[in-house]
Protein backbone atom coordinates (compact mmCIF):
# COMPACT_ATOMS: atom_id res chain seq x y z
CA UNK A 1 0.00 0.00 0.00
CA UNK A 2 3.03 2.33 1.01
CA UNK A 3 4.47 1.51 -2.26
CA UNK A 4 1.44 2.25 -4.35
CA UNK A 5 0.86 5.62 -2.54
CA UNK A 6 4.42 6.39 -3.25
CA UNK A 7 4.31 5.82 -7.12
CA UNK A 8 0.31 7.50 -7.29
CA UNK A 9 2.19 10.60 -5.53
CA UNK A 10 5.30 10.16 -8.29
CA UNK A 11 3.18 10.12 -11.64
CA UNK A 12 1.08 13.14 -9.76
CA UNK A 13 4.20 15.25 -9.56
CA UNK A 14 5.28 14.57 -12.92
CA UNK A 15 1.77 14.86 -14.27
CA UNK A 16 1.88 18.08 -12.78
CA UNK A 17 5.44 19.17 -14.12
CA UNK A 18 4.33 18.68 -17.53
CA UNK A 19 1.17 20.34 -17.18
CA UNK A 20 2.96 23.21 -16.11
CA UNK A 21 5.72 22.88 -18.49
CA UNK A 22 3.49 22.94 -21.65
CA UNK A 23 2.24 26.64 -20.69
CA UNK A 24 2.34 28.80 -23.64
CA UNK A 25 4.46 31.61 -23.29
CA UNK A 26 4.98 33.87 -26.07
CA UNK A 27 3.88 36.98 -25.77
CA UNK A 28 0.49 37.58 -26.90
CA UNK A 29 0.32 41.63 -27.25
CA UNK A 30 3.67 42.11 -29.33
CA UNK A 31 2.05 45.97 -30.44
CA UNK A 32 4.44 48.18 -28.74
CA UNK A 33 7.52 45.37 -30.28
CA UNK A 34 6.10 45.41 -33.52
CA UNK A 35 5.97 49.35 -33.55
CA UNK A 36 9.33 49.91 -32.34
CA UNK A 37 10.68 47.08 -35.09
CA UNK A 38 8.44 49.71 -37.95
CA UNK A 39 8.49 53.24 -36.47
CA UNK A 40 6.55 54.20 -39.58
CA UNK A 41 4.07 51.24 -40.38
CA UNK A 42 0.76 52.99 -39.84
CA UNK A 43 -1.29 49.17 -39.30
CA UNK A 44 -0.15 45.38 -38.78
CA UNK A 45 -2.10 42.73 -40.02
CA UNK A 46 -2.69 40.13 -37.53
CA UNK A 47 -0.80 37.31 -36.76
CA UNK A 48 -2.12 35.11 -39.05
CA UNK A 49 -0.36 32.97 -42.33
CA UNK A 50 1.80 29.61 -43.22
CA UNK A 51 4.63 30.80 -41.57
CA UNK A 52 2.59 32.93 -38.83
CA UNK A 53 3.70 36.48 -39.32
CA UNK A 54 2.57 39.79 -38.83
CA UNK A 55 2.45 42.29 -42.24
CA UNK A 56 3.32 46.04 -41.38
CA UNK A 57 1.48 48.27 -43.75
CA UNK A 58 2.26 51.97 -44.67
CA UNK A 59 -1.02 52.85 -44.82
CA UNK A 60 -4.08 51.54 -43.01
CA UNK A 61 -5.33 48.51 -45.14
CA UNK A 62 -8.67 49.39 -43.87
CA UNK A 63 -9.21 52.48 -45.17
CA UNK A 64 -6.71 51.71 -48.49
CA UNK A 65 -7.72 48.23 -48.99
CA UNK A 66 -4.61 47.98 -51.42
CA UNK A 67 -2.21 49.30 -49.02
CA UNK A 68 1.50 47.30 -50.10
CA UNK A 69 2.99 45.85 -47.03
CA UNK A 70 6.16 47.37 -46.36
CA UNK A 71 7.63 44.40 -44.21
CA UNK A 72 7.38 41.65 -41.74
CA UNK A 73 7.39 40.73 -38.48
CA UNK A 74 7.55 37.18 -36.92
CA UNK A 75 8.56 35.17 -33.89
CA UNK A 76 11.52 33.18 -34.03
CA UNK A 77 9.58 29.93 -31.78
CA UNK A 78 7.02 30.39 -34.75
CA UNK A 79 9.19 30.09 -37.58
CA UNK A 80 11.93 27.80 -36.35
CA UNK A 81 10.32 25.76 -33.68
CA UNK A 82 12.68 22.96 -32.88
CA UNK A 83 15.30 25.16 -32.17
CA UNK A 84 16.28 25.28 -28.50
CA UNK A 85 18.95 27.38 -26.35
CA UNK A 86 20.39 25.98 -23.34
CA UNK A 87 17.09 25.09 -21.21
CA UNK A 88 14.48 26.26 -23.99
CA UNK A 89 13.41 28.04 -27.11
CA UNK A 90 14.71 31.88 -27.02
CA UNK A 91 11.71 33.90 -27.96
CA UNK A 92 12.90 36.59 -30.69
CA UNK A 93 10.37 38.97 -32.49
CA UNK A 94 12.14 40.11 -35.37
CA UNK A 95 11.30 42.69 -38.29
CA UNK A 96 12.53 42.25 -42.21
CA UNK A 97 11.67 44.66 -45.09
CA UNK A 98 11.15 44.21 -48.76
CA UNK A 99 14.75 44.17 -49.20
CA UNK A 100 15.97 41.72 -46.85
CA UNK A 101 17.25 43.93 -44.79
CA UNK A 102 16.56 43.02 -40.69
CA UNK A 103 14.84 46.19 -38.93
CA UNK A 104 15.78 45.04 -35.47
CA UNK A 105 15.44 42.28 -33.20
CA UNK A 106 13.72 41.81 -29.62
CA UNK A 107 14.66 39.16 -27.30
CA UNK A 108 11.24 38.81 -25.75
CA UNK A 109 11.51 35.88 -23.21
CA UNK A 110 14.05 33.38 -22.70
CA UNK A 111 14.58 30.78 -19.49
CA UNK A 112 18.52 30.64 -20.18
CA UNK A 113 20.10 30.51 -16.88
CA UNK A 114 22.77 32.66 -18.41
CA UNK A 115 20.46 34.65 -20.25
CA UNK A 116 21.08 37.59 -17.96
CA UNK A 117 24.63 38.55 -19.56
CA UNK A 118 24.00 37.01 -22.87
CA UNK A 119 20.91 37.30 -25.32
CA UNK A 120 18.84 39.81 -22.59
CA UNK A 121 21.00 42.84 -22.96
CA UNK A 122 19.70 44.65 -25.60
CA UNK A 123 23.31 44.99 -26.99
CA UNK A 124 23.07 41.46 -28.01
CA UNK A 125 20.12 41.89 -30.35
CA UNK A 126 20.86 45.92 -31.65
CA UNK A 127 23.47 43.90 -33.07
CA UNK A 128 21.03 42.17 -35.75
CA UNK A 129 19.71 45.29 -36.67
CA UNK A 130 21.02 46.40 -40.27
CA UNK A 131 21.89 42.91 -41.46
CA UNK A 132 20.52 41.19 -43.97
CA UNK A 133 19.65 37.61 -45.05
CA UNK A 134 23.11 36.94 -46.90
CA UNK A 135 25.08 37.72 -44.12
CA UNK A 136 26.93 35.23 -42.37
CA UNK A 137 25.56 35.18 -38.64
CA UNK A 138 28.57 33.32 -37.72
CA UNK A 139 29.14 33.48 -33.86
CA UNK A 140 32.63 35.26 -33.06
CA UNK A 141 33.07 36.69 -36.86
CA UNK A 142 29.90 38.99 -37.52
CA UNK A 143 28.44 38.52 -34.13
CA UNK A 144 29.48 38.93 -30.37
CA UNK A 145 30.63 35.97 -28.54
CA UNK A 146 29.92 35.29 -25.67
CA UNK A 147 32.06 31.81 -24.58
CA UNK A 148 30.41 31.38 -21.26
CA UNK A 149 27.39 31.21 -22.33
CA UNK A 150 27.74 29.97 -26.12
CA UNK A 151 24.92 27.71 -26.48
CA UNK A 152 22.52 30.22 -25.30
CA UNK A 153 23.93 32.76 -28.35
CA UNK A 154 24.17 30.66 -31.11
CA UNK A 155 20.85 29.24 -30.14
CA UNK A 156 19.12 32.40 -30.88
CA UNK A 157 21.93 33.55 -33.81
CA UNK A 158 20.58 30.41 -35.33
CA UNK A 159 16.80 31.10 -34.99
CA UNK A 160 17.35 34.59 -35.93
CA UNK A 161 19.35 33.58 -39.25
CA UNK A 162 17.02 30.67 -40.18
CA UNK A 163 13.97 33.02 -39.27
CA UNK A 164 14.47 35.62 -41.31
CA UNK A 165 15.89 33.42 -44.10
CA UNK A 166 12.59 31.18 -44.34
CA UNK A 167 10.85 34.21 -44.25
CA UNK A 168 12.58 35.94 -46.81
CA UNK A 169 12.18 32.88 -49.06
CA UNK A 170 8.59 32.83 -48.92
CA UNK A 171 7.74 36.55 -49.39
CA UNK A 172 10.37 38.81 -50.40
CA UNK A 173 10.25 39.70 -54.08
CA UNK A 174 12.79 37.63 -56.02
CA UNK A 175 15.70 40.43 -55.70
CA UNK A 176 15.77 40.34 -52.37
CA UNK A 177 16.23 36.29 -51.52
CA UNK B 1 10.34 24.73 -45.31
CA UNK B 2 14.05 25.26 -46.96
CA UNK B 3 16.88 27.34 -44.88
CA UNK B 4 18.52 29.15 -47.56
CA UNK B 5 22.27 28.02 -46.71
CA UNK B 6 22.12 24.24 -45.57
CA UNK B 7 24.94 23.54 -42.79
CA UNK B 8 27.46 20.91 -43.18
CA UNK B 9 28.78 18.56 -40.59
CA UNK B 10 32.05 20.37 -40.66
CA UNK B 11 29.88 23.58 -40.05
CA UNK B 12 28.12 21.83 -37.08
CA UNK B 13 31.70 20.03 -36.08
CA UNK B 14 34.30 22.34 -36.77
CA UNK B 15 33.36 25.51 -34.12
CA UNK B 16 33.21 22.57 -30.85
CA UNK B 17 36.21 20.46 -31.84
CA UNK B 18 38.73 22.50 -29.43
CA UNK B 19 36.08 22.12 -26.48
CA UNK B 20 35.25 18.36 -27.11
CA UNK B 21 38.77 17.54 -27.48
CA UNK B 22 39.91 19.61 -23.96
CA UNK B 23 36.78 18.25 -21.89
CA UNK B 24 37.59 14.76 -23.22
CA UNK B 25 41.20 14.87 -22.33
CA UNK B 26 40.18 16.75 -18.75
CA UNK B 27 38.10 13.97 -18.16
CA UNK B 28 40.21 11.32 -18.92
CA UNK B 29 42.81 12.54 -16.64
CA UNK B 30 40.23 13.28 -13.55
CA UNK B 31 40.00 9.63 -13.99
CA UNK B 32 43.75 8.35 -14.56
CA UNK B 33 44.07 10.74 -11.29
CA UNK B 34 41.50 8.71 -9.59
CA UNK B 35 43.03 5.80 -10.68
CA UNK B 36 46.17 6.06 -9.61
CA UNK B 37 44.93 7.63 -5.96
CA UNK B 38 47.80 10.21 -6.55
CA UNK B 39 48.14 13.55 -4.83
CA UNK B 40 49.67 14.76 -7.15
CA UNK B 41 47.44 14.20 -9.70
CA UNK B 42 44.13 15.12 -8.21
CA UNK B 43 45.68 18.48 -7.56
CA UNK B 44 46.40 18.55 -11.30
CA UNK B 45 42.74 17.79 -12.33
CA UNK B 46 41.30 20.24 -9.56
CA UNK B 47 43.73 22.86 -10.66
CA UNK B 48 42.58 22.72 -14.41
CA UNK B 49 38.54 22.63 -13.35
CA UNK B 50 39.10 26.19 -11.59
CA UNK B 51 41.23 27.48 -14.99
CA UNK B 52 39.35 25.83 -17.83
CA UNK B 53 35.56 24.36 -16.88
CA UNK B 54 35.61 27.22 -14.38
CA UNK B 55 37.18 30.38 -15.86
CA UNK B 56 37.43 29.57 -19.05
CA UNK B 57 34.02 27.55 -20.22
CA UNK B 58 31.96 28.20 -16.70
CA UNK B 59 30.89 24.89 -17.41
CA UNK B 60 29.42 23.36 -14.24
CA UNK B 61 26.22 21.15 -13.48
CA UNK B 62 23.48 23.68 -12.27
CA UNK B 63 20.56 23.37 -10.68
CA UNK B 64 19.13 24.43 -14.29
CA UNK B 65 20.49 21.08 -14.80
CA UNK B 66 17.94 19.24 -12.66
CA UNK B 67 15.32 21.95 -13.78
CA UNK B 68 15.34 20.90 -17.34
CA UNK B 69 14.26 17.31 -15.79
CA UNK B 70 10.82 18.39 -15.17
CA UNK B 71 10.40 20.44 -18.83
CA UNK B 72 12.19 17.24 -20.35
CA UNK B 73 13.60 20.11 -22.00
CA UNK B 74 17.79 19.27 -23.20
CA UNK B 75 19.77 21.54 -25.74
CA UNK B 76 20.26 20.78 -29.52
CA UNK B 77 22.10 17.90 -29.45
CA UNK B 78 24.33 18.49 -32.67
CA UNK B 79 25.19 21.73 -31.09
CA UNK B 80 25.95 21.07 -27.74
CA UNK B 81 28.51 17.60 -28.42
CA UNK B 82 30.60 19.19 -25.47
CA UNK B 83 27.08 19.45 -23.21
CA UNK B 84 26.18 15.99 -23.72
CA UNK B 85 29.93 14.81 -22.90
CA UNK B 86 30.00 16.58 -20.14
CA UNK B 87 26.86 15.83 -18.59
CA UNK B 88 26.80 11.91 -19.69
CA UNK B 89 30.12 11.66 -17.96
CA UNK B 90 28.99 13.20 -14.40
CA UNK B 91 25.57 10.92 -14.57
CA UNK B 92 27.81 7.35 -15.46
CA UNK B 93 30.20 8.11 -13.36
CA UNK B 94 27.76 8.86 -10.60
CA UNK B 95 26.42 5.44 -11.00
CA UNK B 96 29.71 4.10 -11.15
CA UNK B 97 31.39 4.92 -8.64
CA UNK B 98 29.43 8.02 -6.91
CA UNK B 99 30.00 11.35 -6.62
CA UNK B 100 32.98 11.44 -8.61
CA UNK B 101 32.32 14.75 -9.85
CA UNK B 102 31.66 16.97 -6.49
CA UNK B 103 35.26 15.59 -5.51
CA UNK B 104 37.14 16.24 -8.87
CA UNK B 105 36.04 18.10 -11.96
CA UNK B 106 33.17 20.37 -10.12
CA UNK B 107 34.82 23.50 -10.95
CA UNK B 108 33.62 25.30 -7.66
CA UNK B 109 34.39 22.20 -5.34
CA UNK B 110 37.65 22.33 -6.90
CA UNK B 111 38.03 25.72 -5.63
CA UNK B 112 37.05 25.18 -2.20
CA UNK B 113 39.31 22.18 -1.99
CA UNK B 114 42.22 24.09 -3.27
CA UNK B 115 41.45 26.81 -0.94
CA UNK B 116 41.54 24.48 1.43
CA UNK B 117 45.08 23.14 0.92
CA UNK B 118 46.69 26.53 1.16
CA UNK B 119 44.62 28.04 4.11
CA UNK B 120 46.17 27.10 7.72
CA UNK B 121 44.72 24.19 9.74
CA UNK B 122 44.28 26.62 12.31
CA UNK B 123 41.77 28.18 11.05
CA UNK B 124 39.23 25.50 10.75
CA UNK B 125 36.10 24.56 12.93
CA UNK B 126 35.57 20.91 13.54
CA UNK B 127 31.99 20.60 13.28
CA UNK B 128 30.48 18.18 16.04
CA UNK B 129 29.57 15.11 13.93
CA UNK B 130 26.13 15.10 15.25
CA UNK B 131 25.29 19.08 14.07
CA UNK B 132 27.51 17.22 10.90
CA UNK B 133 24.87 14.60 10.46
CA UNK B 134 22.36 16.94 10.01
CA UNK B 135 23.52 19.51 8.40
CA UNK B 136 24.21 17.20 5.43
CA UNK B 137 20.42 17.18 4.65
CA UNK B 138 20.20 21.01 4.18
CA UNK B 139 20.70 20.12 0.98
CA UNK B 140 17.85 18.00 0.18
CA UNK B 141 16.18 20.59 1.68
CA UNK B 142 17.18 23.19 -0.66
CA UNK B 143 17.02 20.53 -3.53
CA UNK B 144 13.32 20.20 -3.00
CA UNK B 145 12.45 23.71 -2.00
CA UNK B 146 14.28 25.10 -5.17
CA UNK B 147 12.43 22.55 -7.78
CA UNK B 148 8.96 23.55 -6.09
CA UNK B 149 9.26 26.99 -6.79
CA UNK B 150 10.72 26.19 -10.56
CA UNK B 151 7.87 23.87 -10.90
CA UNK B 152 5.87 26.75 -9.31
CA UNK B 153 7.06 30.44 -10.68
CA UNK B 154 9.35 28.76 -13.56
CA UNK B 155 11.31 31.42 -12.91
CA UNK B 156 14.65 29.66 -13.38
CA UNK B 157 17.09 32.98 -12.96
CA UNK B 158 16.91 33.61 -8.94
CA UNK B 159 17.53 29.90 -8.12
CA UNK B 160 21.03 29.66 -10.80
CA UNK B 161 22.17 33.62 -9.33
CA UNK B 162 20.58 32.38 -5.55
CA UNK B 163 20.51 28.97 -4.89
CA UNK B 164 24.17 28.35 -6.27
CA UNK B 165 27.65 30.43 -6.66
CA UNK B 166 28.53 28.84 -9.94
CA UNK B 167 27.98 31.89 -11.36
CA UNK B 168 31.26 33.75 -10.56
CA UNK B 169 32.92 31.56 -13.39
CA UNK B 170 31.27 34.05 -15.39
CA UNK B 171 32.19 37.03 -13.38
CA UNK B 172 28.53 38.77 -14.46
CA UNK B 173 27.19 38.97 -11.16
CA UNK B 174 24.94 41.96 -9.34
CA UNK B 175 26.22 43.42 -5.83
CA UNK B 176 24.18 41.53 -3.85
CA UNK B 177 25.85 38.02 -5.92
CA UNK B 178 29.18 39.06 -4.89
CA UNK B 179 27.85 39.93 -1.37
CA UNK B 180 26.92 36.47 -0.93
CA UNK B 181 29.78 34.79 -2.72
CA UNK B 182 31.88 36.83 -0.49
CA UNK B 183 30.37 35.63 2.68
CA UNK B 184 30.05 31.80 1.65
CA UNK B 185 33.69 31.73 0.60
CA UNK B 186 34.48 34.00 3.52
CA UNK B 187 32.82 31.16 5.85
CA UNK B 188 34.73 28.13 3.75
CA UNK B 189 37.72 29.59 5.20
CA UNK B 190 36.60 28.07 8.71
CA UNK B 191 34.30 25.06 7.70
CA UNK B 192 35.99 23.61 4.95
CA UNK B 193 33.98 22.38 1.84
CA UNK B 194 30.96 24.38 3.24
CA UNK B 195 29.22 24.58 0.42
CA UNK B 196 29.47 21.01 -0.82
CA UNK B 197 28.59 19.08 1.99
CA UNK B 198 25.53 21.19 3.48
CA UNK B 199 24.29 23.47 0.88
CA UNK B 200 24.72 22.68 -2.45
CA UNK B 201 21.26 21.23 -4.43
CA UNK B 202 22.92 19.44 -7.34
CA UNK B 203 25.61 17.64 -4.61
CA UNK B 204 22.16 16.95 -3.40
CA UNK B 205 20.83 15.35 -6.73
CA UNK B 206 24.24 13.08 -7.09
CA UNK B 207 23.91 11.96 -3.51
CA UNK B 208 20.81 10.36 -4.14
CA UNK B 209 22.15 9.08 -7.28
CA UNK B 210 24.77 7.59 -5.58
CA UNK B 211 23.07 5.22 -4.35
CA UNK B 212 23.04 3.28 -6.88
CA UNK B 213 26.87 3.23 -7.05
CA UNK B 214 28.47 -0.06 -8.54
CA UNK B 215 31.52 0.05 -7.50
CA UNK B 216 31.89 1.32 -3.74
CA UNK B 217 34.60 1.45 -1.61
CA UNK B 218 35.86 -1.70 0.12
CA UNK B 219 35.89 -1.62 3.67
CA UNK B 220 38.08 -4.43 5.78
CA UNK B 221 36.66 -6.05 8.77
CA UNK B 222 38.79 -4.01 10.87
CA UNK B 223 37.46 -0.69 10.05
CA UNK B 224 34.57 -2.47 12.64
CA UNK B 225 36.77 -0.74 15.16
CA UNK B 226 39.13 1.67 13.61
CA UNK B 227 38.84 5.12 13.18
CA UNK B 228 41.66 6.24 11.46
CA UNK B 229 39.61 6.87 8.48
CA UNK B 230 36.40 8.60 9.94
CA UNK B 231 39.35 11.20 11.20
CA UNK B 232 40.61 11.70 8.10
CA UNK B 233 37.69 12.12 5.97
CA UNK B 234 37.06 15.81 5.92
CA UNK B 235 33.77 15.26 3.90
CA UNK B 236 32.14 13.16 6.65
CA UNK B 237 31.46 10.65 4.84
CA UNK B 238 32.54 7.89 7.00
CA UNK B 239 30.01 6.90 10.11
CA UNK B 240 32.17 4.08 12.00
CA UNK B 241 32.18 1.03 10.01
CA UNK B 242 30.16 2.92 6.79
CA UNK B 243 31.18 4.91 4.34
CA UNK B 244 27.92 7.07 3.72
CA UNK B 245 27.63 7.25 -0.25
CA UNK B 246 25.96 10.15 -0.38
CA UNK B 247 28.11 12.16 0.85
CA UNK B 248 31.15 10.24 -0.27
CA UNK B 249 33.14 12.60 -2.71
CA UNK B 250 35.70 9.74 -3.63
CA UNK B 251 38.37 11.75 -2.64
CA UNK B 252 40.54 8.94 -2.32
CA UNK B 253 42.15 10.18 1.10
CA UNK B 254 40.61 6.76 3.20
CA UNK B 255 41.57 4.88 0.06
CA UNK B 256 45.02 5.67 0.55
CA UNK B 257 45.06 4.90 3.80
CA UNK B 258 44.04 1.55 3.03
CA UNK B 259 46.82 0.45 1.13
CA UNK B 260 49.14 2.70 3.47
CA UNK B 261 50.60 -0.31 5.00
CA UNK B 262 52.35 1.43 8.03
CA UNK B 263 49.15 3.05 9.03
CA UNK B 264 46.12 0.66 8.18
CA UNK B 265 45.71 -1.96 10.74
CA UNK B 266 44.58 -4.31 8.52
CA UNK B 267 48.34 -4.38 7.26
CA UNK B 268 49.27 -4.21 10.87
CA UNK B 269 47.83 -6.94 12.04
CA UNK B 270 48.48 -8.99 8.48
CA UNK B 271 52.31 -8.27 9.08
CA UNK B 272 52.60 -9.31 12.81
CA UNK B 273 50.69 -12.68 12.16
CA UNK B 274 53.17 -13.16 8.84
CA UNK B 275 56.62 -11.96 11.16
CA UNK B 276 55.81 -12.19 14.73
CA UNK B 277 59.58 -11.61 15.39
CA UNK B 278 59.48 -7.86 14.03
CA UNK B 279 57.61 -5.74 16.05
CA UNK B 280 56.96 -2.65 13.35
CA UNK B 281 57.64 -4.21 10.11
CA UNK B 282 58.60 -1.20 7.56
CA UNK B 283 56.73 -2.37 4.80
CA UNK B 284 54.92 -5.55 3.62
CA UNK B 285 55.63 -7.91 1.25
CA UNK B 286 53.21 -8.21 -2.22
CA UNK B 287 52.58 -12.20 -0.96
CA UNK B 288 50.50 -10.56 2.20
CA UNK B 289 48.82 -8.00 0.19
CA UNK B 290 47.69 -10.60 -2.23
CA UNK B 291 46.06 -12.73 0.58
CA UNK B 292 43.94 -10.41 1.84
CA UNK B 293 40.89 -9.78 0.24
CA UNK B 294 39.20 -6.93 1.36
CA UNK B 295 34.75 -6.58 1.41
CA UNK B 296 32.32 -4.54 0.25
Amino acid sequence: MKNLAAVAFLLGTVGVAVVLAQRIITNPKPEAHLKALFPTAAAFSPLSGEPLHFTAFATDPKSTPSAPPVGYAFWTTDIVPNEHGYHGPIHVLIGLDLKGVITGAIVDYDSEPYGYFSVEPPKFAAQFKGKTIKDAFVVGRDVDAVSRASISINSATRAIRDSSRIIAQKFLPEAAK
Amino acid sequence: MQVAAAETWRDILAPQALDLFLLALFLAFALVSFFRKSVRLKYVALAFAVGYLGFVKSSLVSISDVFRLTDLSLPPFKYSLAWYLFTGFVVVSTVLWGRLYCGRICAYGALTQLMDAVIPAKLRVDIPPSIERRAAWIKYGLLGGVILYYLVTHDLASPVQYAEPFWMFTRFGTTSMWIGLAVLLTATIFVRNLYCRFLCPVGAALGIISNLTVFRIKRWSECNSCKICEKTCEWGAIRGPKIVKTECVRCDDCERLYMDQQKCPHWLIQIKRARPSVARPATAGPSIAASSAPHS
